[in-house]
């Protein structure tokens, strides 16, 4: 009889070459996805979409979807779904106009961008801890309870603005960036350095030979901040770790001593957070609100999420697989502006089709880590 | 003879009107393997579970080291000392071994991040002493085999402060040479001299092979018990069957057989 002594049960591991071990990374189909989109829509736009107004107008819906995808996926690791974030920026569009138009609540005088935004965002956050409240006592699907908030939100952002103003938009606030600081922040321009440093180098001209764009929308910082600190917090932190086992399996996070209630009610409020940077950079970016922003976008972020790598059932996800993800559905999204002979519907053609190969190609990762359970 | 490291007294515990355990009486001294035998229903789930402080007993004591505990919960036990490693081993297979191994018990520097190079080692290292030299402890605990994943279970309960380990039939969903390895992790653990060992299993062959002590629980009650020397091979298999002896049972058998046929 021959037999193989030498060996144990870890050499079964087939060692894995660094290209195989890249190619395997769970964001290295968004990654290529995007790869082809960059170069399809350079070509088909004549280099427009990457031209200097190009790039900012594309980073803007970039950094826009990146940065509610960003807490749709942090809360599907751990297990759970938000449907409500697209009213939750409907309403808090509504809430922070409102207050710049009208005042704030109860007689308590002006309100500042300041006063507006933390107004706003305390009941965004006590929004966001009651959903997750909710859910986690209840044990019911959050599906069904934020599908619930969705509805109840945008019912009270339109019956709120039919009340106090009368029409279900507002538009023509004063430019509060010219006097807020605040309102600067999330609304104004950023990284100016970069087109200054591309108008120097020759590019960036518009038809007067004079520097054409001058910065980003402030949303994209707020972005690569959101981004970079989900990033951080999933990979290095004792948190992060919590949110992986609380979506793995809860219950035994839960026998180790994992705070998985509070986990779910947190990440509950971030989603939450993130739609109300959403709905803030909007309004001070254009001095305007109305009661349908924001609709769809919780599919949008879902969407997104899966498409970065993220389970649908939870345990698993990157942060790095949402930004590429973002970056395609944002291009995707822009993509009629560049190419006039678009049809815009096609976005929504692709957004399907590259979400059901998302899905197949996630549960093929999840196999491959779980050993074919 | 040393003190017990556990010594259980008289534990009774009601579910309403139903008595699961009866006055159950055990001591588990370190450096030793104590098997718990029984067969379905015996009580062993639920003596386990007064143990881990999953349950409160209706009356009867606890001791460890000599003192005397009252559980409230699974932490009061762990706090004191009581590693219970279940069947389905609380774990999460899309995560590494490390991050199991520390899961919810993170090693934290500064602004909660994780000691990730420290934490690494220190989950090789453990599980390396028990007898698995694993490489990659970044691989995902889903990659594992059942075996591996028990011994991931034992390591992180010792390395967390774990005197009385209990283990709940760690070999029964396993392939007979993960089933070897197990029970050769179990001596490993036996070696160290500091840890008293809970073996609850329904195999007598794997109990007689690394337990020093047996005890045998039929309906809620200690039906037998003695040290491997004093206990004869048929007296096990007749006590695990509850006190029936195998030729009765044949008996039986054949007569049901003989009823079948008529």
């Amino acid at each position: 009889m021959a037999t193989n002594t030498g060996r144990s049960e870890s050499d079964r591991m087939q060692q894995e070459t660094g290209f195989q071990r890249l190619v395997r990374r769970p964001e290295s189909g968004a990654f290529s996805v995007m790869v082809v989109i960059i170069i399809a829509l350079m070509i088909g736009s004549n280099g427009q979409a990457f031209n200097a107004l190009g790039l900012k107008n594309n980073i803007a819906i970039i950094a826009q979807f990146g940065i509610i995808a960003t807490g749709a996926a942090m809360l599907m690791i751990a297990g759970e779904f938000d449907l409500s974030i697209g009213s939750m920026i409907g309403f808090a569009g509504m809430s922070m106009a409102m207050m710049l138009k009208w005042g704030l609540p109860f007689g308590f005088g002006e309100a500042t961008p300041f006063m507006a935004f933390a107004v706003t965002l305390c009941m965004t956050l006590f929004l966001g801890w009651l959903i997750g409240t909710i859910v986690v006592r209840s044990g019911l699907s959050s599906f069904i309870v934020t599908l619930a908030f969705l509805f109840f939100l945008r019912g009270v952002t339109e019956v709120a603005y039919r009340l106090i103003n009368k029409s279900t938009q507002i538009s023509g606030l004063q430019d509060f960036k010219e006097t807020s600081w605040f309102a600067e922040l999330l609304g104004g321009e950023v990284f100016g350095w970069f087109y200054d440093l591309w108008f120097m180098l020759g590019g960036n001209l518009n038809r007067r030979e004079e520097q054409w764009v001058t910065g980003f929308d402030a949303r994209f910082l707020w972005w690569l901040v959101i981004a970079g600190v989900a990033y951080f917090v999933l990979s290095r932190t004792q948190l992060g770790n919590w949110i992986y086992a609380t979506g793995d399996n809860r219950d035994a996070a839960r026998a180790n001593g994992v705070p998985v209630n509070r986990v779910k009610i947190g990440l509950f409020m971030f989603t939450a957070f993130c739609a109300t940077m959403f709905a803030a950079c909007q309004v001070f970016d254009t001095n305007t609100s109305d009661a349908a922003k924001g609709n769809l976008m919780e599919l949008n972020a879902i969407a997104i999420a899966v498409v970065g790598g993220t389970l649908m059932t939870g345990g698993f996800g990157s942060i790095l697989g949402v930004v590429f993800g973002a970056i395609t559905f944002g291009l995707v999204a822009n993509a009629v502006f560049f190419i006039p002979w678009l049809d815009g519907s096609w976005y929504r053609v692709f957004v399907g089709a590259v979400l059901l190969a998302a899905v197949f190609a996630n549960e093929r990762i999840r196999k491959r880590i779980t050993g074919g359970i | 003879m040393a003190m017990p490291l556990i010594h259980i007294e008289n534990i009774v515990k009601k579910f309403g009107p139903f008595i699961a355990l009866n006055g159950v009486s055990l001591d588990v001294r370190a450096g030793e393997v104590h098997a718990l035998l029984g067969d379905n229903g015996a009580g062993k789930s639920t003596l386990i579970k007064v143990l881990a402080g999953v349950h409160q007993p209706t009356s009867g004591k606890i001791f460890i080291e000599g003192k005397e505990m009252h559980f409230r919960s699974p932490r009061d036990a762990s706090d004191a000392g009581i590693g219970t490693v279940y069947q389905d081993l609380a774990i999460n297979p899309l995560m590494s071994v490390t991050r199991n191994f520390f899961m919810g018990r993170e090693l934290k520097g500064p602004f909660g991040t994780l000691r990730m190079d420290e934490m690494n080692q220190i989950a090789h290292d453990e599980m390396l002493k028990i007898g698995i030299d694993f490489s990659d402890p970044t691989q995902a605990v889903g990659t594992m085999s059942g075996g591996q994943r028990q011994t991931l279970a034992i390591a992180r309960a010792i390395y967390f402060g774990a005197k009385v380990l209990i283990l709940d039939e760690p070999t029964s969903a396993l392939g007979q040479k993960q089933q070897m390895g197990v029970l050769k992790t179990m001596m490993r653990v036996r070696a160290r001299g500091d840890i008293a060992i809970i073996f609850i299993t329904h195999n007598e062959i794997h109990s007689q092979l690394v337990a020093d002590r047996f005890t045998f629980l039929a309906l809620g009650e200690v039906i037998g018990s003695g040290s491997k020397d004093d206990l004869e091979h048929d007296e096990i298999r007749r006590l695990m069957a509850g006190g029936v002896d195998i030729g009765d049972l044949a008996k039986e058998i054949d007569q049901v057989m003989a009823e079948a046929s008529v």
